[in-house]
């Protein structure tokens, strides 16, 4: 600690002859660096190489029995699966429109409150109330929204009479089978709970573009279309990246608080996501170690890919800028 | 900033001490008892009857004696609900009577298997005993987890207090080898509540007459069930028949269907566990199209992801003409307080189905020892179950609002006349029946969901596909599990 | 985009001075544009609303039909949420009517339910342990991860993509199979059940967050400010704590903000790798199971208790989260 307290010292004279002046770069490079890495390695060795390694076996963590080594069984049983492959499909739509609906909105409203007016950081504070609940609740809590009879929802959009309103979680409109309805239900509640997150980070994206970038424009008389093509977009393309690829994984691995207190995947399976199918398989009574660390697998690959992706495009824009 | 973060604590204080401004139901209730225990020494009636309870802890007394000294407290694992408070006071008169204090650990339903299952896996003694689902025996047995009560059982002459059908459900295993595991607490299962305004209401009766033929009254069989529902699902007057579980979630939708499958004489396998031919006889098929038809005729709407709580919810909106739930959710209908119907709320028996067979979907948890814990500690856990068995303490059980499986108590005037449902309540424990408990239940259960759900709920295919696939799928499973002899 | 540094003068540019705002026509838009934002926070804002109504209602007014917005209010909830009760007998719940103005308020809530206070709830408790793991694993994910963002946004480090997405992937695997693994690992540690643990736990799952949000941002901050400093005799950590800080403010604050609201509301983790010591208030209260179902009052007065401290800690973040970084500010 003595040498970083010597460094404090705005004056290197004043340091005593023989001892460095400062840390030297590597030094801190290190220091800085360190710590994170080693934590992260620590906690998640273990966790990551044994999953892997069970992914390979029959094995339920709850049995005192050995993993018994079954090779790639568990991964040509998911692959070869017709319903693991819908469960597949179902979230890519809960993700791909959970998370572009969330941009689109994010974008406009960080537009929109990018300048202060009267109490617009209290109303930003509000805006930003519903990613501040815990998501378990708000998936019990928006099932008693969503309730034809007692719930707020059907009646605050206009229908005010439980027959013949949609029964979102159950996928039925007047009693009509209206498939889908209740994915885009879930993905209603996640949009609504998650597009202040994009907004804050775009928001803290656009109060970073120097305002002479503007006002140069304006002189040249750029219109603002002109602006916000060639001005806005660029400067906050990094953080965009940055919300889309968190809110992407995110929305892959933890839609399950919120899918298991709406629908617990039904109708049927109509909102069965990865999320919730690999708890059903790792708990509840199944405790299929194995087979679930195995689908863990496939999921991490596909996020990885789509991370890859994303970050390729992140850095390119980086290179860019 | 910590500053600011300490206002919502101090404001919950503040609102504690407010709250306690005036003097606690407890310290009321303490003056109220002396005073009335005063009046007692004149009433000799009741001094008799104290008498006998006086004697009846001396008795208790006598069974703490002879347990071993050394420890002085009990661990019981349970879920968080109503019932493990009704237990934790149970535990708290074992500590008065005997100094060996007793902690019920609660855990949420939706992780109490995963606790005990992970704890066990790591042969934790961090609990004594468990009030554990009839499902998870098998797998508790063949791994050990569970000490074997069988002599305790037999010989403790414990087994034959308890209804027949109950001990072979949350006590024995493998079913019919009359080796017991388990001491039967909570029995549960599937009953039903009406609306008795309107099935008394004489105008009712006569349309309902006119239109079916027979009397309206609860239905005693699974033909007249459907009759009712139908006939009180009325979406104009925001009245449906009958709200049945629905739920994807674990267990719900199996357990619902099991209602009707069990009275329509079928079974999930024939006794050699062999499903093929008989969970998708013309019976189950029968039973399965009877709970979509209530599912898409008479269910209120909002019902696609229904359980316990969801049912009760749409009972006490005014949504529901008969409800199906477990007793133990029960007591919240006859709650004024919380169900504006509860005066005129009625319970009957899960009916009988075409051939006269009538069961019930239990529920419900019997109390194991864990294996792993020193031998001491399981003498002082047997020791308290055995006091827990006593008829005086199965009473005060069922009084606290705890449901007994002794047959004396569930026979007793007492418990009859507690509450409106007690009746159909012993009733039931009679005729329940369970899903599989065997070691891979869990994937079994899985497979019954997703085609119960698909059917009932999202309304894919037939009755008679959806069943195919389960036969399937289970033969499946239990062949690769040798449950099935080739 | 540190490009931009050669392109002129940087002056701090107030808003007024743009054209195009102070044109009669911008200030209309300006104004039409604030009540937007406010249509729109009241809108985002309707379920919290009903979420507070549903916390003072009856078990039977939050099941009528249509939903009562108003309705005799009724403190049941809070009450369920903070005590322990057990059911009172006829007999007892009739002598205690007798004498119910002697009661104490909460008491007397309760015993219009039927039912007796026999002890405050551990809701207190597990409040405390949400602040202490939330707090502490926040405090150290933002500080870690801000050293680490800084020296790999302004050091050649070797592999530093790689690194990065190693940092990335650690959030990608889905948490229900970590947990199992990191179960078992936290028992043999004598993990389980710590607030250690789940500080340490909380710690590295939101790394990943912090230290890719806090690398963005100081990515933004131009390196000629530090060089500039360091030319005047400034050591490289001098520069860092007097020079990036300040200017990452922004970055810091929402990051804070995140992370510790990723913390405070986790649920799966908690229930996992916590039984009594330790646990969270998360799964307390979405698992309240009261007198035959779900206490929606309950849950809903304890989903709204437990939301204050955040919406305290962004409020008072609120300045810096939305403080536009200003070039040309520092004056050195």
């Amino acid at each position: 600690m003595s040498s970083l307290d010597a460094d404090v010292r705005p004056y290197p004279e004043e340091q005593g002859v023989g001892r460095p002046r400062h840390l030297s770069e590597r030094a801190i490079k290190g220091l800085f660096i360190w710590p994170t890495l080693i934590l992260l390695i620590v906690i998640n060795f273990f966790p990551l190489f044994y999953s892997l390694y069970l992914s390979f076996t029959d094995y339920s963590a709850i049995a005192n029995e050995a993993p018994v080594w079954v090779a790639f069984e568990n991964f040509s049983r998911i692959l070869s699966s017709e319903t693991m492959w819908e469960f597949f499909i179902t979230t890519g739509q809960y993700v791909f429109f959970s998370v572009l609906l969330q941009l689109i909105l994010g974008f406009a409203l960080a537009m929109l409150v990018r300048h202060k007016f009267m109490g617009s950081g209290l109303v930003t504070t509000l805006i930003l109330v519903p990613m501040m609940l815990a998501p378990v609740v708000v998936g019990l809590f928006w099932k008693l929204m969503y309730n034809p009879s007692f719930g707020y929802f059907n009646y605050l959009i206009g229908f005010d009479n439980p027959v013949g309103a949609p029964d979102w979680l159950a996928s039925r409109f007047g009693g009509e089978v209206v498939p889908g309805l209740a994915l885009w239900a879930v993905i209603i509640v996640d949009v609504w709970m998650w597009t202040p997150f994009v907004m804050l980070l775009i928001l803290s994206g656009l109060k970073a573009i120097p305002e002479y970038l503007y006002e140069a424009a304006a002189i040249d008389r750029a219109s603002s279309w002109f602006q916000f093509w060639r001005i806005t977009v660029p400067q906050v393309a990094p953080l965009v990246m940055i919300a889309v690829l968190f809110r992407t994984i995110e929305a892959f691995n933890k839609s399950f608080d919120l899918v298991m207190g709406m629908t617990g995947g039904g109708p049927g399976d109509q909102t069965e996501v990865i999320a919730v199918h690999l708890y059903r398989v790792a708990f509840q009574g199944q405790w299929r170690t194995g087979f679930a660390s195995a689908l863990a697998y496939i999921v991490l690959v596909i996020v990885i890919a789509i991370s890859n992706l994303y970050i390729r495009n992140l850095n390119r824009m980086r290179r860019e800028g | 900033m910590l500053k600011r973060m300490m206002w919502p604590l101090l404001l919950i204080l503040l609102v504690a001490l407010v709250a306690c401004g005036g003097q606690t139901a407890e310290e009321i209730l303490e003056e109220e008892t002396d005073v009335v225990e005063e009046d007692d020494a004149v009433d000799t009636a009741e001094e008799a009857e104290e008498e006998a309870q006086e004697v009846a802890e001396e008795e208790a007394e006598e069974v703490a004696a002879a347990c071993p000294g050394d420890v002085d407290e009990l661990t019981i694992l349970w879920a968080q609900w109503d019932p493990a408070d009704y237990l934790q006071q149970i535990g708290n008169m074992y500590e008065q009577e005997t100094g060996v204090a007793v902690e019920v650990v609660q855990e949420p339903w939706g992780s109490f298997g995963d606790l005990f299952f992970t704890e066990m896996a790591a042969q934790g003694t961090s609990y004594d005993m468990v009030v554990g689902d009839s499902q998870w025996l098998g797998q508790s047995v063949t791994q050990g987890h569970y000490l074997d009560l069988t002599e305790f059982m037999v010989e403790g002459e414990l087994a034959e207090t308890v209804t027949p059908a109950t001990l072979t459900y949350y006590a024995e295993y493998p079913t019919g080898s009359e080796q017991y595991w388990a001491f039967p607490t909570e029995g549960d299962a599937n009953g039903w509540a009406y609306r008795a305004d309107l099935f008394e209401d004489p105008d009712e009766q006569a349309a309902f007459e006119e239109e079916y033929g027979y009397p309206l009254a609860p239905p005693e069989t699974w033909e007249q069930l459907v009759d009712m529902a139908h006939f009180f699902t009325r979406p104009d007057e925001g009245l449906w028949g009958a709200a049945i579980y629905t739920q994807a979630d674990y267990d719900a939708i199996t357990m619902g269907f099991q209602n009707t499958l069990f009275s329509y004489g079928a079974d999930w396998a024939s006794p050699d566990n062999d499903p093929r031919g008989v969970i998708n006889s013309e019976d189950a098929v029968n039973a399965l199209e009877t709970y979509r038809e209530l599912y898409e005729c008479c269910q209120p709407p909002g019902m696609s992801n229904a359980f316990f709580s969801e049912v009760n919810d749409a009972f006490i909106s005014g949504q529901a003409a008969m409800a199906m739930n477990y007793f133990a959710f029960f007591p919240a209908l006859i709650n004024p307080d919380i169900n504006p119907y509860a005066e005129t709320t009625g319970f009957f028996v899960n009916p009988e189905g075409p051939t006269g067979a009538q069961h019930a979907a239990l529920g419900g948890q019997g109390m194991s020892v864990i294996s792993y814990i020193s031998p001491e500690r399981q003498e002082a856990s047997l020791c308290f179950i055995d006091w827990f068995a006593q008829p005086e303490i199965q009473t005060e059980w069922a009084a606290l609002g705890g449901f007994t499986t002794n047959q004396e108590v569930l026979e007793s005037e007492f418990f009859l006349n507690q509450t409106p449902f007690n009746p159909a309540f012993a009733e039931t424990m009679t005729i329940v029946k369970d899903f599989w408990n065997i070691p891979v239940f869990g994937e079994l259960l899985v497979i019954s969901q997703r085609e119960l759900g698909e059917y009932i709920v999202e309304g894919q295919g037939t009755a008679e596909e959806a069943l195919n696939a389960i036969a399937e799928e289970h033969y499946q499973i239990l062949q690769d599990a040798d449950m099935i002899e080739e | 985009m540190a490009s931009f540094e050669e392109t002129g003068p940087r002056h701090p540019v107030t808003e007024s001075a743009r054209v195009d705002q102070v044109h009669p026509r911008a200030r209309f838009f300006h104004n039409l544009r604030a009540l937007i934002v406010i249509a729109l926070a009241i809108v985002g804002l309707i379920p919290v609303f009903a979420m507070g109504l549903t916390a003072f209602k009856s078990r039977a007014e939050v099941v009528s039909i249509p939903p009562s917005v108003v309705f005799d209010p009724t403190l049941e909830g809070v009450v369920f949420l903070l005590t322990e009760r057990a059911q009172l007998s006829p007999a007892n719940a009739e002598r205690l009517r007798e004498v119910e103005d002697q009661l104490a308020l909460f008491d007397r809530i309760a015993l219009s339910a039927g039912q007796q206070i026999t002890g405050p709830s551990d809701f207190a408790e597990r409040l405390i342990n949400s602040i202490i793991i939330a707090g502490g694993s926040t405090i150290a994910s933002v500080t870690l991860g801000l050293f680490a963002a800084y020296a790999f946004s302004r050091f050649d480090v070797p592999g530093e993509d790689d690194l990065l997405f190693f940092i990335l992937s650690t959030r990608m695997l889905p948490a229900v199979v970590v947990a199992v693994p990191l179960f078992l690992m936290y028992r043999q540690l004598g993990l389980f059940d710590t607030h250690f643990g789940m500080i340490l736990l909380y710690t590295v799952f939101n790394l990943s967050l912090t230290v890719w949000l806090l690398k963005g941002f100081i990515d933004e901050i131009p390196r000629e400010y530090e060089e500039a400093a360091m030319v005047d005799g400034y050591s490289r950590l001098q520069a860092f704590y007097k020079i990036v800080l300040p200017q990452a403010v922004t970055g810091i604050a929402a990051t804070t903000v995140f992370s510790f609201i990723f913390a405070w509301n986790e649920f799966a983790f908690a229930l996992m790798l916590t039984s009594q010591e330790a646990r969270t208030a998360p799964p307390t209260i979405a698992t309240m199971l009261g007198r035959g179902g779900i206490e929606w009052s309950a849950i809903a007065a304890g989903t709204l208790a437990f939301l204050i401290p955040v919406i305290i800690i962004t409020f008072a973040l609120r300045r810096h989260l939305l403080r536009g970084v200003t070039f040309g500010a520092i004056r050195q």
